[in-house]
């Protein structure tokens, strides 16, 4: 299986066409965009629009019909929020699970199991009570908080692997030349462990600009929906406006997919190196 | 600093340190880990026990106590229609998306042009929010004007329109394809990565003695990923299970219950019915047979996580 394949260019054609192929619905959603209604709302559509035809008045109207630079901004807020929380409870955690022997090792991987276990459509009950108790309905404190810690357990073991990888010596060196644990960590692990954090916070960023549960239930005011929910509320309309509907839905796509796209390769190695231990 | 070889603390107080140190790192995890889930699993169980409906979440300590809603909630045959529902959901999920996994991964694994781009795209899927995978697919498949009903038409599969979500016999199939397309790459990731570690040699010798293709597969490929695929399968049948952005925003659990997993259910009875207790069952009942899939899988999992 592994190796040079006899026509490396035949293969790139073949996994190319087959990428096409499962990438069908992200070009079925631009071209919606971008063709007129009369067009979109065909009985035979067109599967390859002519150039004359493409218009870029679909985003202008769904920005004007919905308030998507709010839930835009919103998602942001609350997705940049949640991960930088996330991601130094997690290095933090993750740092010292991978230097030392506490009770709490035994339980991490429990911990981590229990939340691949639990349903987001479950936990949002208590977090529901919990955020009314404390008057949180309605704020994106309350989502970034509940975001940020769902994203914990999965990023702290994630960082542990990393840390695992990265030598001792290293911050013992340092230590002996007089700098604490604490600086030796930030100064010398930290920077080390960048390709690391960068899968981490990739990760935590897709998961906390997907949520929809959690931003559906404690948010009510449509002028704090988050990108996700705004997006909903596009469907239950009577006579959808679908070139409308996928423009706001290229748009919510591009931040996570640019991201993703230059990111890719450290969320590859951070995962392999994370479960292949 | 020369001072620190003269002034090295004792090692009973130099372990004792590390030690807090050690906790004072982990502490604001441990915290999160207690406020955002621990205790919330407490109250889910406490609110179990506690009957009736309530608009006022705050008094539901002021409930009845009992075991009525575990009696109501399973007896009910609807909770079991959505135990079914949630299988039928989880394994048509995993199986095709392991198998699109399996055969992406086997192709890149590959040294070709173009592979880490093509890499990425395939794996692009994952990024996209549930809700805009539904709301993608809906348009896909709508019944008018969808281009999958255009495609059959024109292949003569169909003579009339199919519409996909409204219809009790179709709407289930039509929320496990989106959720086959985002959990594919899940798979892809994670077969690529236990196929790379497999020593290269292994092949070399293989191609030495003239293995075909399909023996290198089932006898070097295969043996030295299987571990990791039944991880894959275990972790994304946990996700698929508890799954609730595709098939709520596609259907709501509709029509006629034919999408209501016990996620969309426990969803439904707490904010659409202000049923908390009953809701509260339905999510213990889910982590009940979550922990059975995990207990059956034990041994891959004790690996992994401990």
């Amino acid at each position: 299986m592994r190796g040079d394949p006899r026509h490396p260019l035949a293969w790139t054609v073949g996994v190319a066409l087959l990428c096409l192929a499962l990438l069908f619905p992200f070009y079925w959603m631009t071209v919606t965009a971008v063709l007129p209604t009369s067009q979109v709302l065909a009985r035979e559509p067109t599967l390859v629009p002519a150039l004359a035809d493409i218009s870029f008045r679909a985003f202008a109207a769904a920005f004007e019909r919905k308030p998507l630079a709010t839930w835009l901004t919103n998602s942001l807020l609350v997705t940049v929020g949640a991960t930088a929380l996330s991601l130094v409870i997690a290095s933090l955690a993750g740092y010292s699970l991978s230097r030392f022997r506490t009770r709490a090792q035994e339980l991490t991987g429990l911990t981590l199991l229990l939340t691949k276990m639990l349903p987001g459509s479950l936990i949002v009950i208590p977090f529901f009570i919990m955020a009314t108790t404390f008057h949180l309905i309605d704020s994106l404190w309350a989502l970034m908080l509940a975001n940020a810690a769902v994203g914990v357990p999965f990023a702290t073991w994630l960082l542990k692997g990393f840390f695992d990888g990265i030598p001792r010596d290293l911050e013992h060196a340092a230590m002996i030349d007089g700098c604490g644990h604490l600086t030796a960590f930030l100064y010398i692990i930290v920077p080390l462990a960048r390709p690391g954090l960068a899968a981490c916070a990739i990760y935590l960023a897709i998961l906390t600009w997907s949520d929809f549960v959690f931003a559906k239930t404690l948010i009510n005011d449509q002028a704090h929906w988050t990108i996700t929910t705004g997006m909903v509320s596009f469907i239950g309309e009577h006579g959808i406006d679908w070139s409308a509907l996928m423009a706001a839905g290229v748009i919510s796509m591009v931040p996570m997919v640019v991201l993703f796209l230059l990111l890719e390769p450290f969320l590859v190695s951070g995962m392999t190196s994370g479960s292949q231990r | 600093m020369p001072s620190v070889a003269i002034t090295a603390p004792r090692p009973g107080s130099l372990a004792r340190r590390e030690r807090r140190f050690a906790y004072a790192l982990l502490a604001p995890a441990v915290v999160a880990v207690f406020a955002l889930i621990a205790y919330p699993m407490y109250l889910i169980f406490a609110m179990s026990f506690r009957e009736g409906k309530s608009l006022n979440f705050l008094a539901l300590n002021t409930r009845p106590f009992g075991l009525a809603n575990y009696q109501i909630v399973l007896t009910d045959s609807a909770t079991w229609h959505s135990v079914w529902v949630s299988f039928a959901y989880t394994f048509g999920t995993i199986i095709p998306a392991f198998l699109i996994g399996l055969g992406t991964a086997v192709l890149l694994n590959r040294v070709f042009p173009l592979r880490r781009w093509l890499r990425s795209l395939m794996l692009l899927p994952w990024a996209v929010p549930g809700v805009m995978v539904s709301i993608v697919f809906l348009w896909l498949f709508d019944a008018s004007f969808g281009v999958v009903n255009y495609v059959l038409r024109t292949a003569g599969l169909i003579s009339t329109d199919v519409a996909w979500y409204t219809t009790e016999s179709t709407a289930l199939v039509a929320v496990i394809i989106p959720t086959i397309w985002k959990s594919y790459p899940f798979f892809t990731l994670t077969l690529l990565a236990a196929m790379q570690s497999i020593p290269g040699n292994l092949y070399e010798a293989a191609e030495v003695d003239g293995a075909t293709a399909w023996q290198r597969f089932t006898n070097i490929t295969w043996p030295g990923i299987r571990g990791q695929a039944t991880l894959a399968l275990v972790l994304n049948g946990l996700w698929a299970f508890r799954e609730f952005d595709i098939i709520y925003a596609a259907t709501g659990g509709g029509p006629a219950k034919a999408t209501e997993t016990l996620g969309i259910r426990a969803y439904n009875e707490a904010f659409g019915y202000f049923y908390m207790g009953r809701a509260a069952v339905i999510g213990v009942l889910m982590l009940a047979i979550a922990l059975v899939a995990v207990m059956l899988a034990r041994k891959q999992l004790r690996k992994e996580f401990f």
